[in-house]
């Protein structure tokens, strides 16, 4: 155990009195924990648009850069300000015909344009579409509003008392007794993707120390001094604290100084950062984990090349199958109670990240968080152990990459 | 301690390197592995250190399966290597720790063999700054870190310049007279032969021949003698020798200004000469011959080859 700690301290050193290790780490917590303290100095609502002092104002599309232009065929509206009603941020203006407002539009001098052919049929112009366009949708319903009125008018029936007939005020006192999965999804989508670009990169981070070690003919020194168990296990080990610490300083400095600014916020960031300690916990517990059960898959990955622009040819499957849990985890989301996340919940390769969102967005009972840590922690100790042989096997194997085939054939032999 | 190993065979793959292997090597004495390129020595090394697992057979320390582990041991491999971009006095520390020595053990007898190789100076510089001779240099104090009771060196004489050669030759005398058991291969026979009381010759995976060097010497010198002849080439010599005297000398070979020849009939020494002076051959030189490692090594792994070719 002695021997351990020796070379646990050794490599974890390696990684922490790295230049870059050090400047990346200070670097970004650094930015992270300043940007949280940018509201005490500059209103942060008017960087981001959502001035949370401003009084909606229901004319403050006249003021407007963007102007939609409407021409009316059928003589029906007659008041330009009712349809100005509905466009808070667009300048509603009447044009003279039908191709001044396609000139227009297509000269991209205003926004868009409705040319209203009848009580019931409109044409929608507009240059180039964009993903969130909601112009017709609020042209339809200005139209519905016109033909009901119309309607009334022509009816004798007072449409205000109509409408306030049709449309009572409904309060609704909402009360969650579970999860809100709504204000749940984003740190939730964060801890996933935050999570898989570390087992990414600090497990090839691993590989490479490893290949290195081979590379630079030092293994052979090490192996014949140590027993090879303690040195792949110290190794891993190291890499996967020198990891923790790094991600624990970034995070760390980002969520408690968002907490020390959170009023300033506005609470702008709780969809993201306000995470529940429990959550938190359950996050740590797998995070690590999955974390440890890829670093020792990466680390035997790096003792099966000798040179390390070869460890993608090794690693590159394992990197595969932490992109298809990544992706099934986030197509998950919307569905946390599904089979599929059930069942990827309890596999090693993608509980780390499937439990976890269970956890935080769905509802999962005591017992299968505990089987599914246990299997993970299994399966850690597995891995790690073959990958410990791995590492073993292939500690004087140089020239081309072993096939993971081939490697496992030599253990069985030995 | 007495260190034996046992018949070990090895194989990779389809090709079988060690056909079994056997020697021995006791505390205070040094043993030469030597062979050619590809011999099997490396391989012998590596199953020693438990690099690699033999196929069959066993090594023995004192009677009992040797641990490497629970042993102190030196181990300095044939591909040499360190951490390039680390201090010298911290990887060497480092590997006398985990080699099982403390902190302080490590940084005293760093210094130690640092200073006593020459290259103190260098304890606080990065490995990849220093020279190639220096960095071997570092390599063998990092073996030697440990204080080890068994000191396996594999090529150590290479790429050192004479003046290096001769601090490491003083190095292994120095452990011989710690009563360590220490091994190295090379192909340098003039180092075997100054302070390796056995060898071991390893040859396509056999050893052809192994025991103790004084003896191997003398046996291999038996009954043989070297001559020259004052007016006469060798080759002149060489043609008498073999139409008038074939019935009692044969010719096992030549030094660059002698014959080495073999006493077939076990006749004395005193008819031997009579038998050249009735040849009016003047003798210039007449005397016991005292084989070189080299001659021996060059004997044995050859008779191997030329019985293979024959085959």
């Amino acid at each position: 155990m002695k021997k351990f700690g020796v070379i646990f301290q050794y490599e974890l050193m390696n990684y922490i009195k790295n230049k870059s290790y050090v400047i990346t780490t200070v670097i970004i917590a650094l930015v992270a924990g300043i940007i949280m303290f940018v509201p005490n100095f500059i209103d942060i609502g008017s960087v981001t648009g959502e001035n949370k002092n401003d009084v909606s104002d229901e004319n403050s599309g006249a003021d407007s850069d963007s102007t939609i232009l409407v021409y009316d065929k059928s003589g029906m509206v007659t008041d330009i300000s009712f349809i100005q009603n509905f466009y808070h941020d667009d300048a509603i203006k009447k044009a003279s015909g039908e191709n001044e407002l396609v000139d227009k539009v297509k000269a991209d001098e205003v926004s868009a344009g409705f040319v209203v052919n009848s009580l019931t049929d409109y044409d929608y112009y507009v240059y180039n579409q964009s993903m969130t366009d909601d112009n017709q949708v609020v042209f339809t319903q200005v139209m519905t509003v016109l033909n009901q009125m119309v309607y009334c008018q022509k009816n004798g029936i007072d449409y205000a008392s109509l409408t306030q007939a049709f449309n009572p005020q409904i309060d609704c006192h909402e009360n969650i007794l579970g999860k809100d999965m709504g204000s749940n999804y984003w740190y939730c989508y964060g801890l996933v993707m935050i999570i898989f670009m570390i087992i990414i990169m600090y497990g090839s981070m691993v590989a490479t120390s490893v290949t290195q070690e081979k590379s630079n003919r030092t293994m052979e020194v090490l192996v014949t001094s140590v027993d090879t168990n303690l040195l792949f296990f110290a190794k891993v080990l190291a890499g996967a604290v020198a990891a923790l610490i790094q991600s624990a300083v970034m995070l760390g400095t980002v969520l408690i100084s968002y907490k020390i600014n959170q009023d300033k916020w506005g609470g702008m960031l709780n969809m993201v950062l306000d995470i529940p300690a429990n959550v938190l916990v359950v996050f740590a517990l797998f995070g690590i984990g999955g974390f440890l059960f890829y670093t020792f898959i990466y680390g035997a990955m790096g003792a099966l090349v000798s040179k390390t622009e070869d460890i993608n040819k090794s690693a590159g499957g394992v990197q595969m199958v932490i992109m298809i849990v990544y992706f099934i985890t986030l197509a998950s989301l919307t569905n946390v109670d599904g089979i599929m996340i059930k069942v990827t919940s309890f596999l090693p390769v993608s509980s780390y990240s499937a439990m976890f969102a269970r956890v935080a967005m769905g509802s999962v009972n005591t017992w299968e968080i505990v089987v599914s840590f246990i299997i993970l922690v299994a399966s850690i100790v597995v891995v790690g152990i073959i990958g410990a042989k791995i590492y073993r096997m292939g500690t004087l194997r140089y020239g081309n990459p072993i096939k993971l085939s081939n490697a496992f054939k030599s253990i069985k032999e030995n | 301690m007495k260190l034996e190993v046992k018949d070990i065979t090895k194989s990779f793959g389809d090709k079988q390197v060690l056909h079994g292997i056997s020697f021995e090597v006791q505390s205070g004495r040094a043993l030469g592995l030597l062979g050619r390129n590809g011999a099997g020595k490396t391989t012998t090394i590596r199953i020693l250190m438990d690099v690699f697992r033999a196929n069959s057979g066993e090594v023995l320390l004192d009677g009992e399966k040797f641990n490497q582990r629970k042993h102190l041991i030196g181990y300095l491999p044939e591909e040499r290597g360190l951490y390039p971009k680390k201090k010298v006095i911290e990887q060497m520390v480092y590997l006398g720790r985990i080699r099982g020595i403390s902190k302080s053990e490590a940084v005293a007898n760093s210094k130690k063999w640092l200073k006593r190789l020459g290259v103190l100076e260098y304890e606080n510089a990065k490995l990849e700054t220093l020279s190639k001779g220096n960095q071997q240099k570092v390599q063998l104090a990092s073996t030697l870190v440990c204080d080890p009771d068994i000191v396996i060196l594999d090529e150590p004489f290479s790429g050192l310049d004479p003046v290096n050669s001769r601090i490491l030759q003083d190095v292994v005398m120095e452990l011989i007279g710690q009563n360590k058991i220490v091994i190295f291969s090379s192909h340098q026979m003039s180092y075997v032969e100054e302070f390796c009381k056995d060898i071991v010759i390893i040859n396509k995976g056999d050893v052809v021949l192994s025991g103790d060097l004084d003896n191997i010497k003398r046996e291999f010198g038996k009954n043989q003698l070297v001559v020259s002849a004052v007016d006469k080439t060798l080759d002149d010599l060489e043609n008498i020798i073999n139409e008038h005297m074939s019935d009692i000398l044969e010719i096992t070979g030549r030094t660059k200004e002698e014959l080495i020849i073999k006493n077939v009939a076990d006749v004395s020494r005193k008819q031997i000469l009579s038998k050249f002076i009735s040849e009016n051959i003047e003798i210039e030189r007449f005397e016991t011959y005292k084989p070189s490692l080299n001659d021996i090594f060059v004997s044995k792994v050859g008779d191997a080859d030329e019985k293979e070719a024959a085959e």
